[in-house]
């Protein structure tokens, strides 16, 4: 990219514009210098405006579990409805925002449904996807260079012309790989797996498909069944690498509910992520088990439980926040955010108001709309933080 | 017929990047500068395509019910073969492309003044007053 250089000069009392000049070292802002000397007192003033820098947030999750709904969470959190570019391809998968841009990372599939049928791979296989593209792209989005980025289009499964994307204040890429590669990985700032127990999973594509004719039950459970091995194998160890994980699985408030309208939702934060500082109930580092439902609150059945410890999750240090049952008055929802802590909220009741503005989205009643909107928040925390830190930095770095 | 000619209007459409103001108007294959083809011209059913708003929802759903069917005859022979499990990915793939469809087709609310104006916000029918 472009560095800029400090030149100085012996005029007296006059401003000096420099602008970034090219030279081989290579830094991943462009910077305008404000150069001032003046004779009665040696010191300079330096303005710095570090132009855009693109904060990049992976969201990985098996198809038909609840990545479109964070997604519309998260650009709501930020402002702004978020749209297919105009004008464009009307099969593109990208939505764009004011300060989001969200990338469907099936765009990166080397090779289309026909492709795929005839070497008799599944669209979770790593060898049906590009990741050194995919990496090139993200990586030249993240230094503010627009990409001309493919396009997989869903209906008709051939892979369409290029589209142009302009680098946004914040990238989110999501899809089955954003954590698989390792180069890609660590260009995230941000990640995050939404993982969905099989019985959930099986309980939420019957509510999705069978409204479909040509689906019944039997067709439903063979493709899961068909895609778990390759799910399991290429999806699922991504958790691993995640700052956070959103686990949905089936109530134990209910015995024997298959029905999945309970959920019961874990929200794994990672400790020590940089801008990332775990949401918490009550005093930080304890277990604490709590059932909101008393004297105070009165909730119906089958009634609300909360837990929060730390607890180790392959190898790393996590903080757990759960949530048992489901939300059924508004009274509820604000009683439960005015007692957690750390949500990252600019006001009181941040939490219920966007949970409200998304009654409609699935999951707005139970853990998984609020543990959603709360990771947005943090989100926006951590893009603010970022933003913040590079704004001071070469100014700090300049007074010498 | 639909479907055919749905695939021939995403494969022509050009690419339009920045220009917000000319809305994407599909060059119809026939219709290019072409002078000597003009007589041509009366014979070709396919002159007048509108341009897509986007995929059709039932064309999503034949798919599914049409790849369903090849799934459950592909795994008839070989359950563990790698074409089986790629057979039941397309029918994920198509299933969720139509819930999509048919989410979006809900969020839009088919209100055809609304349709209008979400492509163009300028007209006059379209501008909104917030003070």
């Amino acid at each position: 990219m472009a560095v800029s250089t400090i030149y100085s000069t012996q005029a007296l009392n006059s401003t000096h514009f420099l602008t970034s000049s090219p030279s081989s070292t290579s830094s991943s802002s462009k910077q305008v210098f404000f150069y001032r000397r003046q004779t009665n007192r040696r010191f300079n003033t330096i303005i710095t405006c570090a132009a855009q820098q693109t904060v990049v947030i992976g969201l990985a999750a098996d198809s038909g579990c609840g990545k479109s709904t964070f997604m519309r969470r998260l650009t709501s959190v930020f402002g702004g409805a978020a749209e297919p570019p105009k004008g464009g391809n009307p099969d593109s998968n990208t939505l764009i925002s004011d300060m989001t841009t969200v990338i469907c990372l099936d765009d990166y599939h080397s090779l289309d449904r026909t492709g795929r049928k005839e070497k008799g791979v599944t669209a979770l296989d790593p060898r049906a996807n590009d990741f050194d593209l995919m990496y090139e792209q993200v990586k030249a989005l993240k230094s503010g260079i627009a990409v001309e980025k493919p396009i997989y289009n869903h209906v008709t499964g051939l892979l369409d012309a290029p589209e142009l994307i302009q680098p946004p204040k914040i990238l989110v890429i999501e899809g089955l790989h954003p954590m698989f590669d390792e180069r890609v990985r660590d260009l995230l700032d941000f990640s995050i797996y939404l993982d969905i127990s099989n019985e959930v999973k099986f309980a939420w594509k019957i509510q999705r498909d069978m409204a479909e004719r040509g689906h019944s039950l039997e067709s439903i459970k063979a493709s899961i069944e068909a895609r778990k091995p390759d799910f399991d194998a290429f999806i699922d160890p991504q958790k691993q690498y995640a700052d956070a994980v959103i686990e949905v699985l089936p109530t134990q408030l209910i015995p024997d509910d298959n029905e999945g309208k309970v959920l019961r939702v874990r929200l794994i934060m990672k400790e020590g992520v940089k801008y990332f500082s775990p949401v918490y109930l009550f005093d930080e580092g304890s277990t604490i088990s709590w059932i909101p439902c008393g004297r105070k609150l009165t909730c119906s059945y089958p009634g609300i439980n909360f837990n929060y410890q730390p607890d180790s999750y392959f190898d790393n240090e996590v903080s757990v926040v759960e949530m048992d049952g489901q939300f059924d008055r508004l009274d509820e929802l604000i009683y439960v955010e005015s007692h957690l802590s750390n949500l990252s909220t600019k006001f009181y009741g941040e939490v219920t108001q966007q949970m409200l503005k998304h009654a409609d989205f699935p999951g707005s009643n139970n853990g998984t709309g609020l543990f959603q909107t709360i990771v947005g928040l943090k989100i926006r925390d951590l893009y603010e933080q970022l933003i913040a830190n590079k704004a001071t930095a070469p100014s700090e770095a300049a007074k010498a | 017929m639909a479907t055919i000619t749905t695939s021939l209007n995403i494969a022509t459409q050009p690419a339009v990047i920045t220009s917000k103001s000319q809305p994407a108007r599909l060059a119809c294959p026939v219709r290019l500068n072409n002078p000597w083809n003009l007589g041509s011209r009366a014979t070709n059913r396919m002159v007048n395509l509108r341009p897509v708003k986007a995929t059709p929802e039932g064309v999503i759903s034949d798919k599914v019910e049409k790849s369903i069917k090849d799934a459950e005859e592909t795994c008839a022979g070989d359950p563990v073969s790698g074409e089986c499990v790629a057979a039941w990915d397309e029918v994920e793939e198509l299933s969720a492309a139509a819930s999509h469809a048919r989410d979006k087709k809900k969020a839009e609310g088919s209100d055809p003044l609304e349709e209008y104006c979400k492509d163009n916000p300028e007209t006059d029918e379209c501008r909104t007053y917030d003070n």
